[in-house]
């Protein structure tokens, strides 16, 4: 039984605590976890997590986001909330406003909407408003953290 | 002969290759004050009628003695007998041994003597139980979690929802059956950015306590050995459903 289970294009597993989101896999609906999530592939909705989330260069999010902390290097279409730290990695597409109380963008990140940065989401004390042009935020090449401007 | 203690032996083993490897582990088990009754399964004897015939007679203790699939065979209705579950393992496959840390052969007597008893989860696929894992190979079916989000893999793919671990390798991967968690697996084929490489296995996995699956076509499931077709199966998880008698803290 097991050995057609086998032929058929199941073949164990590796095993993880971690939520994860591979390549060619699509979610659609209202996803909420308790626990670190990785993006590798499509969800279209909205997402929840108390946790670390990470957006792998592949994935496409078009959804309004909120989790612990982010890590983007794929694309999000929709609003994103991050209460602790967020980390904008070079490949990244955020088209949507984005509220954290700490960031980090890397040169060539695309951010089209507005960000607030400083304390909880709920008091955010400061704004930069962000547009393209590719890689530029603010007329400046590289932005750092940006966790005490009030 | 211990009251507490019975003893379900497989059909295969009633060959004769076996009988001296049974006449040693019975003294052993005879020498340790664990010998019990002995019932044998067959063709057109009910396995569930004689379990619940040992239960209702006073055995606190049923063991299974055979390999993974004299497991799987009781599995869909033995959680609701009050019993604790051990099993001896004597041939390939004994995946199930292994994730419950209970070595082959006369070994496991020493895990039956020292009677490491704990209470773990088991699935449940619409109204039948599971242990290990339901498996829907290459399937474009889709998993629906809690009733908030679907699942889907966009070119096929094969689902596994895993209680106890996966038993389908040539290597038993272990799942966590005392989190009252199930847990999907999702594994996609994916392939290479370069040419002629070989594609790669990518895996999603998701923690549920219930779902569903879902398919527009008609689909064959396979869980502890049984296989059960149909469009949309209900997925729950029974918190601390089962006693057994394990080697080892189970995940």
């Amino acid at each position: 039984m097991f050995n057609a289970q086998k032929s058929s294009g199941y073949e164990g597993g590796k095993g993880s605590a971690t939520t994860i989101i591979a390549h060619g896999v699509k979610v659609e609906g209202e996803f909420t976890s308790q626990s670190d999530v990785l993006i590798e592939g499509e969800v279209h909705g909205s997402f929840s997590t108390i946790g670390m989330l990470t957006v792998g260069s592949d994935a496409k999010i078009k959804a309004d986001v909120k989790a612990g902390s982010a890590v983007v290097s794929g694309t999000i279409e929709g609003n994103v909330i991050v209460s602790k730290h967020l980390d904008i990695k070079s490949t990244a597409k955020i088209m949507g406003d984005v509220t954290t109380e700490t960031v980090m963008i890397e040169s060539g990140a695309v951010l089209s909407g507005r960000m607030t940065v400083g304390v909880k989401p709920t008091g955010a004390t400061a704004t930069v408003s962000v547009e393209s042009p590719r890689g530029r935020v603010n007329g400046r090449e590289r932005v750092p953290v940006l966790a005490s401007e009030t | 002969m211990n009251q507490a203690f019975a003893y379900i032996y497989d059909d295969f083993l009633s060959d004769r290759r076996f009988e001296r490897e049974l006449s040693i582990l019975e003294t052993e088990l005879a020498r340790r004050g664990i010998e019990g009754q002995v019932a044998r399964l067959a063709m057109f004897r009910s396995a569930r009628e004689t379990i619940i015939d040992l239960a209702c007679a006073g055995t606190k203790n049923i063991v299974f003695v055979g390999n993974d699939k004299t497991v799987e065979k009781m599995m869909w209705f033995l959680p609701d007998v009050d019993v604790t579950v051990g099993f001896i393992p004597l041939t390939q496959p004994a995946h199930i041994g292994t994730l419950f840390g209970i070595p082959m052969g006369l070994a496991a007597v020493d895990i039956l003597a020292a009677r490491l008893v704990e209470k773990i989860d088991v699935g449940k696929l619409d109204d039948r139980y599971f242990l290990t894992e339901v498996i829907v190979p290459a399937t474009v079916a889709s998993l629906e979690v809690e009733g908030q989000y679907r699942v889907s893999p966009a070119m096929g793919g094969a689902i596994a929802i895993r209680n106890l671990g996966s038993v389908a390798g040539k290597i038993p991967v272990p799942a966590d059956a005392k989190d009252g968690w199930l847990e999907a697996i999702i594994q996609t084929r994916v392939n290479s950015d370069r040419w002629l490489a070989p594609s790669s296995l990518d895996e999603t996995v998701i923690r549920l306590k219930h779902g569903s699956i879902i398919s527009k076509e008609p689909i064959d499931v396979f869980m502890d050995g049984h296989t059960v077709n149909g469009f949309s199966f209900k997925l729950s998880i029974v918190p601390n459903k089962l006693k057994v008698i394990t080697g080892k803290v189970v995940r």
